[in-house]
């Protein structure tokens, strides 16, 4: 419990988003007017979204209240309800902020001259890095977004498409491998997902990097067979190694 | 088993049935585990409330509480419950078979039949379980995780099977389940059993290469 909180407790609504106004005067330089509008609205968004992955991954979203957001935020509540409806309009802004992100950095490992599977390694290992690096986000993201329902699974279920349409380009000749179910890249990529939000659940999202081998050769193996895909997940080890 | 509370032990029988406390307590736990899967799964784990589960049980809140602290204790052990049941009909019908893949097949085969005849629990199970908060996300991993062992019966029989990845009955089960849920999420519980051989493919590629998974679910058609 934050020390000032019985004491906005007693305060009528109107008072409590004159306290949060100093709050947040405090984190700002002093003297709005020297700053355009869009500015501290676009860094009070950002305090927002920090904020709301920072809860949501501590106590769920289904728990998590506005009040716990605008604390953590340290923005008033008047200030959230300008920018965002609700607490679920909120994560939906936080999702698809961090779908746009990690999308971009997949595309940029993206290239049609590599080989195919040092492309899916090469995303495989940009995605991992991403959620290690933030994992208040890579919890909301994969976790609490699909729990939410809404658009939020939408948005969830719209990532995995992409990453789906990237895997299904591995199907070489369509007559060739017409014995392998249209679902394979969808499952392939659930058995990444399960491994992934084990590791999150487990509180070792630091270490997803490592599972990299592993996921290498379950999103390969419909499409490359299993000789080759061992082969690509010993690849993905070794270079895990050198870098260490 | 519930224990009866200290200084309940010496009340006399209540009521017309005489029945010992503990097999009264017994029973109005299972049915009160079967009236959270129902109402939850019908209402959503949030707007439920403990009144919507002790009328659904037709149960006093006195016995509410004698059994479980709150509405997440209970959900979480309805969930149990549930996922215990269900594992049972699986390892049944899985033995029922002799070579590693038909084993599989029957398990998932069960597995699909199981949830086709209940949507709204499967989809409780399998999808919103996780809006129910991190304790119920970790039960949904556990209930996964009890598969997994039978998946790993095909490290024995694949030729290879030593080398594979240690995570690979991890990667199996998960592409089980996220096929499953896909079908719950689009709102085709009643095509479930059409996926059986996908789920089949699913889990055995990644012991056996697509071209051996492939021949396998080939062999069901013919």
């Amino acid at each position: 419990m934050p020390p000032n909180t019985s004491q906005q407790e007693a305060k009528s609504d109107r008072e409590q988003d004159d306290l949060g106004g100093l709050i947040h005067r405090e984190h700002l330089p002093s003297g709005r007017a020297d700053l355009a509008e869009p500015v501290i609205a676009h860094s009070q968004r950002e305090r927002i979204l920090n904020a709301m992955a920072a809860t949501c991954a501590s106590k769920g979203f289904g728990a998590t209240t506005i009040a716990d957001i605008v604390e953590a935020a340290g923005v008033s509540r008047a200030t959230f309800y300008e920018l965002f409806k609700d607490k679920e309009d909120c994560l939906q802004a936080s999702m698809e902020l961090s779908l746009a992100d990690a999308m971009g950095r997949i595309v940029e490992v993206y290239s049609p001259d590599k080989p195919w599977a040092t492309m899916v390694r090469d995303a495989a290992r940009t995605f991992l890095e991403l959620l290690a690096s933030r994992p208040n986000f890579a919890r909301m993201a994969l976790i609490e977004a699909p729990a939410a329902g809404g658009r939020s699974l939408d948005m969830y279920a719209s990532g995995k498409r992409v990453l789906q349409a990237l895997l299904d380009r591995g199907r070489s000749d369509p007559l060739e491998e017409e014995a392998i179910p249209s679902s394979a890249g969808r499952g392939a990529l659930a058995a990444a997902e399960q491994l992934i939000v084990g590791q999150i659940l487990a509180g070792n999202t630091e270490r997803l990097p490592e599972l990299l081998p592993d996921i290498v050769y379950i999103v390969t193996i419909p499409y490359l067979g299993q000789d080759e895909a061992l082969r690509q997940s010993r690849e993905a080890e070794k270079l895990l190694q050198d870098e260490a | 088993m519930p224990q009866p509370r200290q200084g309940e032990r010496w009340k006399p029988p209540r009521g017309r049935h005489g029945l010992p406390r503990e097999v009264v307590q017994q029973y109005q736990r299972e049915r009160l585990l079967e009236a959270t899967m129902r109402i939850v799964a019908e209402k959503g784990y949030g707007p439920t409330t403990v009144t919507d589960l002790t009328r659904g049980a037709g149960i006093s809140r006195t016995t509410f509480y004698e059994l479980f602290e709150d509405k997440e204790a209970c959900f979480l052990a309805a969930y149990d419950d549930a996922v215990d049941k269900l594992v049972r009909r699986i390892v049944v019908a899985y033995e029922t078979e002799e070579r590693w893949p038909d084993r599989a097949r029957a398990g998932l085969r069960e597995l699909l039949a199981a949830l086709a005849a209940d949507p709204a629990q499967a989809r409780l199970a399998f999808v919103d379980v996780a809006a129910a908060g991190p304790a119920a996300q970790r039960r949904y991993r556990a209930a996964v995780q009890r598969l997994t062992p039978l998946f790993d019966e095909g490290r024995d029989f694949a030729p290879g099977g030593r080398g594979l990845p240690a995570n690979a009955s991890r990667m199996a089960a998960g592409a089980v389940v996220g096929l499953i849920a896909d079908e719950l999420i689009a709102d085709r519980a009643d095509q479930l059993p059409s996926l059986l051989s996908d789920l089949l493919f699913a889990t055995l590629v990644a012991y056996l290469g697509p071209d051996a998974a492939a021949r396998e679910v080939g062999e069901e058609s013919r």
